[in-house]
This record gives C-alpha cells, sequence and structure tokens, in this order.
C-alpha cells in the first residue's frame, strides 16, 4: 500500500500528526500496535497545563503551554473543564520561591493572579487552611481519551486511515531511505506492506524502539510516573503545590473522580509502569497535604504511565519536545517529549517538517478549525451534554431514548457501547473502557464487563474467557495495592470471579 | 433457660440461632441484612466437616430440594461450578454433565449471558444451542415480575419443545415458594432444567430465604434491619447490647452472645488500611497477610479481648472467625462448621 506519510503512534502526538496533515491534504496512515492512545497519552493526569508547573525551572515548556493551554480551550472545549487551577504554598514551602514563580509567569506568559489565602479557602472549601500563598492559574481537566478519539476522527474525515492494533514489524531500508514497512495487523485489514513517502515515528516511549527498525537512533529518557483515582471529586480546581515542581503535587478533578499525582522515577522499559505501595503511600501523604480531606479518602485505582522526556531523566528533564530526521535515513521523522497539554503544536512541527520534506506548501490548521461540538449547546439536554463531553461530535450517534445502563459505577448507557462498538475501532474490552468509561469506577469493571462483552459478541467472533482475563487483569494491577473499603471491593471480585465463575479453576 | 443474643443474620447467624433454639435456648438474632448467605451463591462449595446431618437436617424443605455429594452446576457465564451439597434444580451429579444445553434468555435482561456462556460450554464439549423468549423484560424489573404469570411459564415450556438438549440452563427467576415449577417444567419438557449459580442472586437469595424460615420455625425472635452498636461488657462477660434500628435505640440483656457478622467481605469486620479490626473495639483480631483469612481470634473456642482476656460467654461464627483454610467459595461449608463449633464451645461455657 502506498502513502504518502506513514505515522506510527496513536497517541496524542501520532493522532494530532493526522489531524493536521490530513487538513493539509496529505495522504497518510496512523498506525498504534495497541489501542489508540495505550501509552503515555493514557496514563497521566489529564492536566491541561497553564504552564505554570514549569515556568520557574523549564521556561520554555510553560511558554509553550500557556499558548497551547488557550488554543485547546477554543477548539476541544467539548472534552475540556475549565476548571482553573491554584498554586498553593504551606508553611513548610520555601516562601522565596512563590516570588520566582509570579516573576516567571510574568516573563513566560502564563497568566496569573495572586489571591488571598481566605479567597482561596472559599472557592476551594477542601484546601489547606494553612495555604500561605495562593495564585490562580487557567489549569484546566481534559479527557485524554476523547481529545485523541477527536483528533482521529477529525483526521479519518480530512481522509486519513487510521487503524489501531496494528504493529510496524520491521522496516527495509534502500540508499538511505526506508522503502517497505511490514506491518502486523490483528484483525488482518492490513494484507501488504507499506510504502510509505515519509515515516514520521511518534510512539512515545517506544520511539528508540521504532527507530532501531530502521537502524537509526532516537533518544527518550524513559521514566514512570504513578497516579491515583480517588473516588468522587475531590476538589474543584486542579490544585497545584508551589514549589519546585517534585512528586506528590498535583490534584486533578477528573469526571467522576480525583487524580492525584506523579512519582518519578527512571523506567527500564516503555512497559515498565507499575505502581509500588510506596508509591500509594507517599502521593496520598503528599496531596492530602494539600487537601486534607484526601486522608481518609478512598482511592478506586492506582495506575502509572512512563514519560518519554528530553535530555536527562526525572524532573531535571525538560518536558519541551524535539523532532529529528533519521541519521542514517533521509525519510524518518522522529519526535519525542512534549505534553499532552503541547500534543498539537508538536504535531503542527512534524507536519511542517513532513510537508517541507513532500514539497506541500500548505499551512496549519489545527489551530483554527474545531475539533469538537461547542462546549454549550443550547437547548441540549443534560444526558446530551454529559455525552458529548466523552465524544464530542459522535454524541448525537448515542441514542439517549434508551435508559439502560451498563455500568452503574460510571452510568455508561448501553446505547454508548453499542456506539462504540459501531466504529469497529474497539477489539477487546480496554478498548470499549478507553472510549465509554465502563470500568473504570469503583468496581472496576467487576459488574458491566460481563454485559459489554456480551455486546461484543454479537457483532464478532471471540474467545470470551481470554477477552475476561485480559481486561480483568489489567484492572487488578490498579487495584493490587487497594486499602480500605477499595481493598473490600477487590476481595469481593476474587470472590466472585474464583469462587463463582470458577475462572482460576478454567486455565 | 437462658437467653443468648445472636449478631448476624447471614448463614452462620442463622444456623446458630436454629441449632440454639433446639437445643432449648431463648434466642434473639439480631442482623441488619447483608447479602452474605447469597454471596455464597446457595451451593455449599466444600465438604463440610462436623456436621453434615444438622446441615442436611436444617437444609431440608419441601420447596427447595437439597442434593448432596459430589454436584457440579453451572455458572451464569456457563463456567462449571462445583460443590458438595446443592439445590437440586441448580446442578447434577457431578460426572454427568449433559451432552447439551439450551441457554435461555429473555429479551432485553441482562439476567443471563447467552452468547458468552453459549461459547464457553462449547470449550468445554458441550454442545449449546440458544433460546430467546420473546418475553420483554425491562430491565429495572426483576426477572422475577415477568414469570409471576401461567402465560409466561407455558411460553416458556412450549418454546423448549422447540430444542433437544439434554439440559437447560435458566436465569434464575423463582421466588423460594414457587420453587416447584421447576419441577413442573422439567416433567412437561423431560429433561433436566439447571438455574445458572450466579453471585448476589437466587439460589444464593433463595437459601437465605429457607435459612431463615427455619429458624423462625424453631423459635428464634428475629430482629431484621437492626444493628448492634455497642455491647456491654463487665470483666469477661458479654452482659447486654444496645441494639438500634428504625428510630428506637434499646437495651438488651443477655446471658450469652454469638458474634457472626461476618468478615471483611460483608462488612462484618472494619478494615483499616490493610489490617482488619473490631467494629465493637473489644476484641483481638487474628491478622493475616490475606484480608480473607483474618479474623477473631479465640482461645478454647471463646472469644479474647484485646487485653488478652478470654471472654467466659461469648463466640464468634462464620466469616469472621480467624481461619487458615477459608478460601473463595468455601465460606458457606466453613461458617455453617464454625456456627456449630461455636454452639458446642458456648454449651460447654
Amino acid at each position: 500500500m502506498r502513502k504518502d506519510v506513514l505515522i506510527i503512534g496513536g497517541g496524542a502526538t501520532g493522532a494530532g500528526i493526522a489531524r493536521d496533515l490530513a487538513l493539509r491534504g496529505v495522504d497518510c496512515l496512523l498506525l498504534d500496535m495497541g489501542d489508540f492512545c495505550h501509552g503515555a497519552s493514557g496514563g497521566n493526569h489529564g492536566l491541561l497545563h497553564s504552564g505554570g508547573r514549569y515556568v520557574v525551572k523549564d521556561p520554555g515548556s510553560a511558554a509553550e503551554c500557556a499558548v497551547e493551554n488557550t488554543v485547546l480551550k477554543r477548539i476541544a472545549p467539548f472534552c475540556i473543564e475549565d476548571t482553573g487551577g491554584l498554586f498553593v504554598s504551606l508553611p513548610e514551602d520555601d516562601p522565596l520561591f512563590a516570588d520566582r514563580f509570579k516573576d516567571a509567569c510574568r516573563s513566560t506568559g502564563v497568566p496569573t493572579e495572586e489571591i488571598g489565602a481566605e479567597e482561596a479557602t472559599s472557592s476551594e472549601p477542601g484546601l489547606n487552611p494553612l495555604a500561605v500563598r495562593c495564585f490562580r492559574v487557567p489549569d484546566g481537566s481534559v479527557d485524554p481519551f476523547s481529545l485523541v478519539q477527536a483528533n482521529i476522527c477529525d483526521a479519518r474525515e480530512a481522509g486519513a486511515l487510521a487503524l489501531n492494533h496494528c504493529a510496524v514489524t520491521g522496516m527495509t531500508v534502500e540508499d538511505g531511505r526506508i522503502v517497505r514497512v511490514d506491518v502486523q495487523d490483528r484483525r488482518g485489514r492490513l494484507s501488504s506492506p507499506i510504502v510509505p513517502e515519509v515515516v514520521v515515528n511518534a510512539s512515545g516511549a517506544w520511539v528508540a524502539d521504532v527507530a532501531g527498525l530502521a537502524a537509526c537512533t532516537a533518544r527518550a529518557g524513559l521514566d514512570q510516573g504513578s497516579m491515583l483515582v480517588t473516588y468522587g471529586r475531590q476538589c474543584r480546581h486542579v490544585i497545584n503545590r508551589l514549589r519546585e515542581p517534585s512528586n506528590g503535587d498535583i490534584a486533578v478533578p477528573s469526571h467522576t473522580s480525583t487524580v492525584l499525582g506523579t512519582t518519578s522515577r527512571p523506567a527500564r522499559s516503555p512497559d515498565d509502569s507499575a505502581v509500588t505501595r510506596e508509591d500509594v503511600d507517599f502521593l496520598l501523604r503528599e496531596t492530602s497535604a494539600l487537601l486534607p480531606s484526601l486522608r481518609g479518602c478512598r482511592i478506586v485505582r492506582a495506575y502509572g504511565g512512563v514519560r518519554p522526556l528530553l535530555g536527562g531523566n526525572g524532573r531535571e528533564a525538560s518536558r519541551s519536545f524535539s523532532i529529528t530526521r533519521g541519521d542514517a535515513v533521509d525519510n524518518l521523522v522522529s519526535v519525542a517529549g512534549g505534553k499532552l497539554t503541547t500534543y498539537r503544536l508538536m504535531a503542527e512541527k512534524v507536519s511542517d517538517t513532513v510537508c517541507d520534506m513532500l514539497g506541500n506548501s500548505s499551512g496549519c490548521r489545527t489551530h483554527l478549525e474545531a475539533l469538537g461540538p461547542p462546549a454549550d449547546v443550547e437547548g441540549g439536554s443534560i444526558a446530551l451534554a454529559r455525552l458529548r463531553r466523552k465524544y464530542g461530535r459522535m454524541a448525537s450517534s448515542i441514542s439517549t431514548s434508551d435508559t439502560r445502563v451498563i455500568c452503574s459505577c460510571e452510568q455508561v448507557l448501553r446505547s454508548e457501547v453499542t456506539a462504540v462498538l459501531k466504529t469497529g475501532d474497539a477489539l477487546t474490552l480496554a478498548d470499549v473502557m478507553r472510549r465509554t468509561r465502563a470500568g473504570m469506577g469503583y468496581c472496576q469493571g467487576l459488574d458491566c464487563t460481563l454485559s459489554v462483552l456480551e455486546l461484543m459478541m454479537q457483532g464478532a467472533k471471540m474467545d470470551p474467557l481470554l477477552a475476561l482475563r485480559e481486561f480483568l487483569r489489567e484492572r487488578e494491577h490498579g487495584i493490587s495495592q487497594a486499602s480500605g473499603d477499595q481493598l473490600r471491593q477487590g476481595l469481593l471480585r476474587e470472590h466472585v470471579l474464583n469462587g463463582v465463575y470458577g475462572m482460576g479453576e478454567m486455565e | 433457660m437462658s437467653r443468648v443474643l445472636v449478631i448476624g443474620n447471614g448463614a452462620a447467624g442463622l444456623f446458630s440461632s436454629w441449632l440454639l433454639a433446639r437445643k432449648g435456648q431463648e434466642v434473639v438474632l439480631v442482623g441488619r441484612g447483608t447479602p452474605s448467605t447469597s454471596m455464597s451463591t446457595g451451593c455449599i462449595r466444600t465438604r463440610p466437616e462436623g456436621c453434615e446431618r444438622e446441615m442436611a437436617e436444617f437444609l431440608v424443605n419441601e420447596h427447595m430440594p437439597w442434593a448432596v455429594g459430589a454436584r457440579a452446576g453451572l455458572s451464569k457465564i456457563g463456567t462449571p461450578f462445583r460443590c458438595w451439597m446443592a439445590p437440586s434444580h441448580s446442578t447434577w451429579k457431578y460426572g454427568e454433565a449433559p451432552g447439551s444445553v439450551t441457554v435461555v434468555s429473555i429479551e432485553g435482561h441482562p439476567a443471563i449471558h447467552v452468547r458468552i456462556a453459549s461459547s464457553l460450554l462449547i470449550a468445554q464439549g458441550i454442545r449449546a444451542e440458544h433460546l430467546s423468549l420473546p418475553i420483554a423484560v425491562p430491565p429495572e424489573v426483576p426477572l422475577t415480575a415477568a414469570f409471576r404469570s401461567e402465560g409466561s411459564w407455558e411460553l416458556l415450556a412450549k418454546a423448549l419443545r422447540t430444542t433437544s438438549s439434554d439440559a437447560v440452563l435458566l436465569p434464575a427467576m423463582v421466588p423460594l415458594r414457587e420453587y416447584g415449577r421447576l419441577d413442573a417444567l422439567e416433567r412437561q419438557c423431560g429433561r433436566k432444567v439447571l438455574e445458572a449459580v450466579t453471585p448476589l442472586g437466587p439460589p444464593g437469595l433463595r437459601l437465605t430465604e429457607l435459612m431463615h424460615a427455619r429458624a423462625a420455625g424453631a423459635g428464634v425472635t428475629i430482629w431484621d434491619g437492626r444493628r448492634v452498636t455497642a455491647l456491654d461488657i463487665k470483666g469477661d462477660t458479654v452482659r447486654g447490647a444496645t441494639v438500634s434500628g428504625g428510630s428506637e435505640v434499646k437495651e438488651v440483656a443477655t446471658d450469652a452472645a454469638v458474634i457472626a457478622t461476618g468478615g471483611p467481605l460483608v462488612d462484618g469486620l472494619n478494615i483499616k488500611g490493610r489490617e482488619l479490626d473490631d467494629p465493637f473495639g473489644v476484641f483481638q483480631v487474628a491478622r493475616s497477610t490475606d484480608a480473607l483469612r483474618g479474623g477473631y481470634a479465640s482461645r478454647e473456642g471463646m472469644m479474647v479481648r484485646v487485653d488478652g482476656r478470654r471472654m467466659a460467654n461469648a463466640v464468634a461464627a462464620g466469616d469472621c472467625v480467624y481461619s487458615e483454610r477459608r478460601d473463595h467459595g468455601s465460606g458457606l461449608a466453613g461458617a455453617l462448621d464454625s456456627a456449630r463449633m461455636a454452639v458446642m464451645a458456648l454449651e460447654g461455657a
């Protein structure tokens, strides 16, 4: 199959590049070895940065975030909750840092306003009353799954082909060019190798592995970060600790929960995302200094992601990004680093590079054209507004007259699952979950999984036991460190799966 | 005659109340109504140790015939389910598996997962066929509601005539008092009618119903929907309890107590962090790396106070007792065994 551009990696960056190039009229193909968003694009806070977090140590990235923050709020308001953010210092924090923060915000263009502790606690009632300095910033909460999905939908509408569960297995290089890319499609849609003009490596944490297929090098420091999902929304704003970026600094309200993060340690591989008991304890201790109610809060799940960072590891590394042309190969472009917040900018720069190579002179339009429906549509129902937040433009194709709920934790409608299955992208239970949230709630898929699977089996032949095991095992990682009521939930889960369904015995 | 207060209306509470009542004790059973016995699916997974006879006697009832011995059945997703004692309609004699099963579903109702069940049956070498009943059941209405009318049963029997399997797998949908329907259906369609085993649903709920009736029949005073909020303990003796429920709070005097509040799973023991804890703040809890196995400590069958003192008239029964052997699905036999042990310990005291 001939294609102008093959994009490898269906995270935010890859999906953004596919949209950008497609809007410029470039014939492109996007492939992901797993589901879209299965890497760091799904394994993050869902924090739409104002840039505030990086103003002092990483002003370049802060400035990028500040610009992209406003762009994304304009083009994709449907999947962003404009919660606003607070940077808050506590008595034990360096008192000079607040002044450095204030100055740096001014010089990097991050809008900020200092408010009194009293005003802060009145707008954020759960905040530690000992808060010393407080700043408002335009942080927000973004649903990375719907953001990426919307990019893919848009890219497809503009003519791009995007396939998940399709892995690149090899590349043939001749005369300094990649002339052939071999793929393995889990669903057999692609049977012949790809013959691309340009290959874009947007595979995030896997960037070095993919470059290696063309005997090129691409560097990214792999860094693991852990996050916790709490039961219920524990804050109204994104809450940041006003200190040098370190661990356990952030709480982001998201859908029905709050995401607490993060930690940082070198990762051995892109899959090395495991969360330890120490991470959980640490995150709870640190974030509850900002929001004391978190101390007794039920933790639904812990998850980790592996950040592909530029230059060095951990907190020292820049959150900016780099675009490199393959050292020995002319038509390979690798992109590494960056943030979810700056994905569009990264995509724009990569697309500029690619268009240069192709001799295409059209300019970027992704910052101008809306990615989904506007945030508030007159006359819409609450149900539709909820769906719009998750599905963007696809929301209108979901029937709200069928009120059957399939996932009671997350109140997912049966018709949402049906609509998602109709798109043909969802191959596994986790794929359905990423799109609908069915299985993300406090029972972690115990209740809804069977009903979702039953629906999936209407349209496709699959091994139900294998599908169940794969999904439930993945969910189990997240609750293996559970305590309190969530531990009880975990026991119930084991009891039902092993004791009643006998899934342990069916090996 | 002395009065015994039994706390907890799960399997262990009901069984120990019944045993005590038969021995001529005045028994007051206080329970807040937990899904404990239904969690055990209504089937007894492992062979009970010492009270097979008492259990058979306890469970025998014209509405719900029990079968004893190695049994096998199917869960609602078609996975095999092995047990020792079970309602005969949920299971077959182990080793006599049907060669083919008709999986019955009801339009629009999520009670059974036909495609999953059929596929998993086939994986076990059992031929599966799918029968969808043209009865529309709104999802918020329990399945039993649709089967209250004669018409539904006739429709089911008629639809089954078009199938040819050895057995029929039904979503559980019969209340205890109408259990005879299944016999009638078996006679009508001339083959084994199996009820799918489910968590948190019949036949477990039906077992609770049955146990409740047996205990009440033996003269146990049952206060449902109430909880014991505090115990009145002097030295090593329980003298009474504070029972609250509805709008009233009352003090109850007692000569002995059986604590059968359940394990961590059904909320009988608190979980603080990853540790188990006694909600009364009185008794010693033996911890285990596996929260499922941890529970109340005992010495010579009696409960132990946190200060190490052995109680004179308090015993624990059921899942709240520390156990090395408890496993997923073995809870019910263990709970009943431990209820018998608890009653024996009280008699010795």
